[in-house]
């Protein structure tokens, strides 16, 4: 057993980690985050350049040939950054759906681009109150006259949906919602008629969009995969291990930001860590992180042997989400007023974790599977 | 990354689920059944000692110059994982984890001779003398003291919560030796070869559980042999804190807690919810299961991160967190056990509780246990250090 990653993960992390401590420190993401298109082509190209984009995929479309342990070791150092650029969403959700889908669809040709970083994808798929379970779809694709499809429903939250060149969508070809059969998916391209697109900045300042579909058609070849459930859940528990490690990074971060605050914060004359009740709450974060960590790494190599079930899922959401409360609620405190401003990197770190906590089902969904023993 | 385990771990596990499907007696199964304590019966966890130790499996995690198996930390885990999914009960620990590693480390030839292997064998049950009643968290201010004459100590004084000290035959003891200085300076350390000396009195203390577990020891010029002692005169806090390492420090609950979170989901499927259905189907049930199995399944991510030797366990706040986490659990489980069983945890059961008794359980095998074992898991913060402390440890760690 070994929970570790690689001499080469181990120094790619580094370089991504000094690369962005030097150009992407928090006033540079501020700006990045605040200007028009909410994250920067140049940005975007440097990590592309470092191999980042490619990492996870197989040499045949222009990957490097890696696996889940390289999204995580990757996107624990973008969320420690609270990196904006659509990483999650085009590399891991999106080029991860694609490098799922069967051979012989349109899937490679868009996979090549979004591995090369000349085209953005988006993973079209949670609606309503969040889609943890994929028959939980309602969005239809029914057949028209023409043999392709019209897609009729609304996806949320779907990261960097306006900035997408090819939107990857979940959706209905037969059967009701909560029927595992059925369901289909699909890569619809930008600016397919009938396609509306509200796009908006997420709390923890990344790009997205509410998509709506009304009979938005596709052709025939547009079907990446006619029975699409587990290659979805796949997808989805994917996204999820990729959030956890973000939210890890982003606790790691808070608790080294507070750990320092409270050592130098003087208060009545001593360091305000010096107080047993602040003491305690540090303690307290140690223990948290410790524990996130711990399950975000077992569950990656549980990922990577192809071995964590559902349940193993649910348990990393839960930890990433509960636990990244606690370190959050408790950075801000310790901070006290500061911890409240939108100048320093605090809240938006806790803004991350609130984020990935909301998505692919939250805290008390997975706790009641968990329960449930299912 | 990986995950695998070593291709003859499967082998090893093999044998050990052999031998701990047909060693034990119906006693010693039913010792386990019947523990609500980190000390199982005394008797039971004793006769169960001598069987593994017949096996050269008494000690996992001793070395093997001492008479250990060898194992690597991967098959310590394995064999702690099987065991306690038989729920067996577990061997008591004061002897075989604390001053047995302790005199491995820093004992003289002669002690190591004397002592180990008969604490091995499971002829010699040692009591821990620490705390006083005027000093527990702030342990380093006790004040029995011993006085050297001729070859002796002359002890005076008290001690208390020395769990076990009426079934032990021998005690390890911290002792005010000197008064210059920092109090931490004037401390020794001595291994009493007899619980019996002359002037010597053991008073049982029922705790919350009805259980006589703990005991209060006095001492009125007790002399023992200087020969008993262990490291330097007045250098006994060293040895005091090196032991404590071995108390709080890296081991295998998360095996036992997964056993008693199936326990309750059992108890929970045969329990009526007045809301219809049983427990089990209730979602504020299902919520509070979930959050303990999320929180035990991260522990074992802990535990096994620790035993695959990643950096976390040379973290020095590692036996710290440890020792957080594994008490906190045990107290939340115990918590959701009493919940569960409700009215059917009222009956005074201690009759039924004891190995070999002729009363029947009232209720089913949660029923019996639930509030005993909540009672005392009570004492898992407080003891070995109380939270309290572990926390000014951990924050320590985080201090710039």
């Amino acid at each position: 057993m070994d929970f570790t990653f690689s001499d080469e993960q181990t120094l790619m992390r580094d370089s991504v980690s000094r690369y962005l401590q030097r150009d992407y420190g928090f006033d540079a993401r501020q700006a990045i985050v605040g200007s028009a298109k909410g994250w920067s082509s140049d940005v975007w190209a440097r990590l592309g350049e470092m191999g980042l984009l490619a990492a996870p995929f197989p040499e045949e479309v222009g990957g490097l040939g890696g696996s889940i342990v390289d999204v995580v070791a990757i996107t624990e150092v973008l969320g420690a950054h609270l990196v904006a650029e659509p990483y999650i969403g085009s590399v891991v959700m999106a080029g991860g759906a694609l490098a799922a889908a069967p051979d012989g669809t349109v899937s490679a040709g868009w996979l090549e681009r979004v591995v090369a970083g000349e085209a953005i994808g988006a993973f079209a798929h949670e609606e309503g109150p969040g889609t943890p379970d994929p028959a939980l779809v309602a969005t239809r694709a029914e057949r028209t006259a023409a043999g392709g499809f019209a897609l009729t429903g609304e996806k949320k939250v779907v990261l960097h949906g306006a900035d997408a060149d090819v939107l990857v969508v979940s959706a209905r070809l037969a059967g009701e919602p909560g029927d595992a059969g059925g369901l289909g998916l699909f890569a619809v391209e930008r600016g397919t008629a009938g396609l509306t697109v509200t796009p908006f900045t997420t709390v923890d300042g990344r790009r997205a969009a509410h998509v709506r579909f009304e009979r938005a058609e596709v052709a025939a070849d547009a079907l990446l995969a006619p029975e699409a459930h587990d290659l979805v859940q796949r997808v989805v528990a994917r996204s999820i291990v990729a959030l956890a490690a973000e939210a890890v990074g982003a606790m790691g971060e808070l608790l080294g930001r507070t750990a320092e605050y409270a050592s130098a914060r003087e208060q009545f004359g001593v360091p305000i860590a010096s107080f047993q009740a602040v003491a305690h709450r540090l303690a307290d974060m140690k223990v948290a992180h410790i524990k996130a960590r711990a399950t975000l790494l077992y569950t990656t190599a549980l990922a990577e042997a192809g071995r964590a079930r559902p349940h193993d899922i649910a348990v990393l959401k839960v930890q990433a989400g509960r636990l990244g409360r606690t370190i959050g609620e408790s950075a801000i405190q310790t901070h006290g007023g500061v911890g409240m401003t939108d100048e320093l990197p605090i809240g938006h770190l806790v803004k991350r974790i609130l984020a990935s906590e909301a998505m692919f089902g939250g805290t008390e969904y997975h706790l009641r599977t968990l329960g449930a023993g299912l | 990354m990986d995950i695998e385990p070593d291709a003859d771990i499967e082998k090893f596990r093999a044998e050990v689920t052999e031998f701990l499907d047909t060693a034990p007696t119906p006693e010693i199964r039913e010792a386990g059944r019947k523990t609500t304590s980190a000390f199982a019966p005394f008797e039971q966890a004793m006769a169960w000692q001598k069987i593994l130790h017949a096996r050269g499996w008494a000690a996992p995690s001793w070395p093997a110059e001492y008479g250990g198996p060898g194992w690597s930390i991967e098959q310590q885990y394995v064999f702690a994982s099987e065991y306690q999914k038989r729920g067996l009960p577990p061997l008591l620990p004061n002897s075989l984890r604390m001053v047995g590693p302790l005199l491995m480390d820093i004992g003289t030839p002669e002690q190591k001779a004397t002592y180990l292997p008969r604490i091995l064998a499971g002829e010699d049950y040692w009591t821990q003398g620490y705390s006083e009643p005027g000093a527990g968290s702030d342990l380093a201010s006790l004040s029995c003291s011993a006085v050297a004459d001729g070859d002796d100590y002359v002890i005076n004084g008290s001690k208390i919560w020395t769990t076990l000290a009426h079934k032990a035959n021998r005690m390890f003891m911290l002792v005010r030796t000197s008064r210059e200085g920092k109090k931490q300076q004037g401390i020794t350390f001595l291994l009493l070869d007899r619980v019996d000396y002359p002037g010597m009195q053991i008073r049982p203390i029922v705790g919350l559980d009805g259980e006589p577990e703990q005991c209060e020891v006095f001492f009125d010029d007790v002399r023992v042999p200087q020969s008993g002692r262990v490291g330097a005169e007045n250098d006994g806090w060293s040895v005091a804190k090196h032991l404590l390492k071995h108390e709080r420090g890296g081991s295998a609950h998360s095996p036992a807690l997964h056993e008693r979170i199936r326990m309750i989901r059992r108890a929970a499927g045969d329990t009526p919810s007045p809301f219809g259905g049983t427990l089990a189907d209730d979602p504020v049930f299902q919520r509070d299961l979930g959050e303990l199995e999320a929180d035990v399944a991260s522990h074992e991510h802990f535990e096994k991160l620790a035993i695959s030797g990643h950096p976390v366990s040379q973290d020095p706040a590692y036996p710290s967190i440890n020792k957080l986490i594994s008490s906190e659990l045990t107290q939340r489980i115990s918590v959701l056990m009493t919940r569960v069983v409700g009215l059917d945890g009222l009956p005074d059961q201690h009759d039924a509780l004891h190995v070999g008794s002729d009363t029947a359980p009232l209720g089913g095998d949660l029923a019996l246990i639930a509030m005993p074992f909540y009672l005392n898991s009570r004492a898992t913060t407080i003891y070995a250090g109380t939270n309290e402390v572990q926390r000014d440890l951990v924050a320590r760690t985080l201090r710039a």
